[in-house]
């Protein structure tokens, strides 16, 4: 039954795709200076979104493990996370191509790259913890708790870099806030996939995870004969 | 503005190739986690059975 | 007033068993001079540039130090299970806490009044241009630092590979601390009053210790007991 919703959700979110990919490339015009390259912005800040998205979750994992002492939630905190870095991966990656074209480089100490930079790591952090760690409840417990400080050293890295970077010149950033409400709709209609998409990479996760635990409790049966 | 060129029509699609390569590749590391599962469930029910069997 | 006493026994103790034995003192001093030599390697240590990143370097160094302070201040306890019996002590969690981050504040504190005059001879900064401010400064951002580091050292204490987990979760953790820190030291290095703009870092300074504290000693208890 579970594994049918997947699929369905699949269907679902391969056809938006594919409807907005067609409708990004025929029905959209181009933006009037950076001609088409501009369209990676649906899936730069989309996929920013996501990966967020998935951060908050893994907040609420952790503190809900904390709370119930239930592995559950602590096998979807990891699912999130990973699935988070994926995104933030590609947000990173896209918008570093994105740049090489419109600014003419690789990189830039712009607040928005430094930040979203930071926040990678830090939960890439979370997931070398979680490897050195063998005992299952202490890994969910130690985990949970970087995983809620993680989320509330963000702001703080936010503000900072927002602060520290608009000391300087920098770059001016495409729309800012203004943007045609048809690039806007096409934005947030993309979002909508690449949630379902990401929701399906969780659930997956988590079924490895589960099963990761039966084999753990196999293991120690077969031990104890 | 329609050459396809000037419209950086190229460097598009790296982008996006970009963003589902990352996608996918993580999704091959789920995969390979699932065979990776599969493999330890498979021996352990085989350590299972033979210490049954004894 | 008994969680005061408790918090300040524990502190008395590290600290008495780290000025007995020296061990991370020393290392960590002898580490930061290290480094502050090296840096004059990596560009020209009189230059006018030089002064406008001295902030920088500075805290640099203080975290790498620190680390090592860090690193040390629950791995000590660990040889003949004496995390343990301070965990099973009527101590509670929050005290234990307090009482070691209070003596790695002192600890790194004390690293740092060494560092910085040796730091103003070899850089040629006059150190001493706004003293109460970077006193300020070095209070406030030392204490963001033991407090993060501190939560950290018990919750990398029982891993393989402590020395290398701790500061690689830390300083992502810390970045805001120190930028802010760098941010204020850099002007008063150079003499110039705090103002303006960098009030609003020495408010975020002081948010990150308010907010780090509370949230460590919140989560303490998880920490060490489960």
């Amino acid at each position: 039954m579970r594994e049918r919703i997947l699929y369905g959700l699949g269907a679902v979110a391969a056809a938006l795709l594919v409807r907005n990919i067609w409708k990004l490339l025929t029905g959209l015009p181009d933006e009037a200076f950076q001609g088409a390259i501009f369209r990676i912005i649906f899936f730069h800040v989309p996929a920013a979104f996501t990966s967020f998205t998935c951060f908050l979750c893994a907040l609420i994992a952790g503190i809900a493990y904390l709370k119930s002492k239930n592995l559950k939630w602590d096998s979807f905190g990891v699912s999130v996370t990973e699935v988070g870095l994926a995104f933030g991966a590609a947000n990173l990656i896209s918008g570093m191509i994105w740049a090489r074209i419109i600014w003419g480089i690789w990189w830039t100490w712009d607040w928005r790259l430094t930040s979203m930079l930071i926040c990678w790591l830090l939960y890439a952090g979370y997931l070398v913890l979680r490897r050195a760690i063998e005992e299952p409840t202490e890994r969910a417990r130690l985990s949970a708790v970087m995983s809620i400080l993680s989320f509330s050293v963000v702001p703080f890295v936010f503000f900072s870099i927002k602060w520290f970077r608009t000391q300087h010149p920098q770059p001016v950033l495409f729309g800012d806030g203004k943007m045609d409400t048809g690039y806007r709709v096409m934005l947030y209609s993309n979002w909508i996939p690449l949630l379902m998409f990401a929701a399906i990479l969780v659930a997956v996760r988590m079924m490895q995870e589960r099963r990761q635990r039966e084999i753990d409790a196999l293991r120690r049966a077969a031990h104890a004969f | 503005m329609n050459d396809a060129a000037a419209r950086n029509f190229e460097y598009l699609a790296y982008g996006l190739a970009a963003v589902w390569t990352i996608l996918v590749i993580y999704v091959l590391t789920l995969v390979s986690r699932e065979k990776k599962i599969g493999r330890q469930i498979e021996g352990l029910q085989r350590m299972l059975e033979d210490k049954q069997g004894k | 007033m008994r969680f005061l006493r408790q918090t300040l026994t524990v502190a008395a103790k590290d600290l008495r068993s780290e000025l007995r034995t020296k061990e991370a003192l020393n290392a960590s001093l002898s580490f930061a001079l290290v480094i502050l030599l090296l840096f004059s390697f990596a560009f020209d240590p009189t230059a006018d540039t030089t002064r406008e990143i001295s902030g920088g370097l500075l805290w640099l160094v203080f975290a790498f130090a620190g680390a090592l302070i860090l690193n040390r201040s629950f791995a000590r306890e660990l040889e003949n299970d004496c995390l343990d019996a301070l965990i099973a002590s009527p101590v509670p969690g929050p005290a234990l806490f307090l009482g070691k981050a209070l003596a790695n504040y002192v600890l790194l504190l004390g690293i740092e009044v060494v560092c910085l005059p040796v730091f103003g001879v070899f850089y040629n900064v006059h150190v001493a241009g706004q003293p109460l401010w970077l006193a300020l400064v070095l209070l406030l951002a030392s204490w963001g630092v033991s407090v993060v580091g501190t939560l950290f050292s018990a919750l990398t204490v029982n891993l393989r590979l402590r020395e290398l987990m701790l500061p690689m979760l830390v300083y992502p953790m810390l970045i805001p601390c120190l930028m802010a820190a760098m941010q204020l030291t850099t002007p008063l290095l150079a003499g110039q009053p705090l103002q303006g703009d960098l009030l609003a870092w020495m408010r975020m300074l002081i948010g990150f210790d308010i907010i780090f504290t509370s949230l460590a000693l919140v989560l303490i208890d998880t920490v060490l007991i489960g």
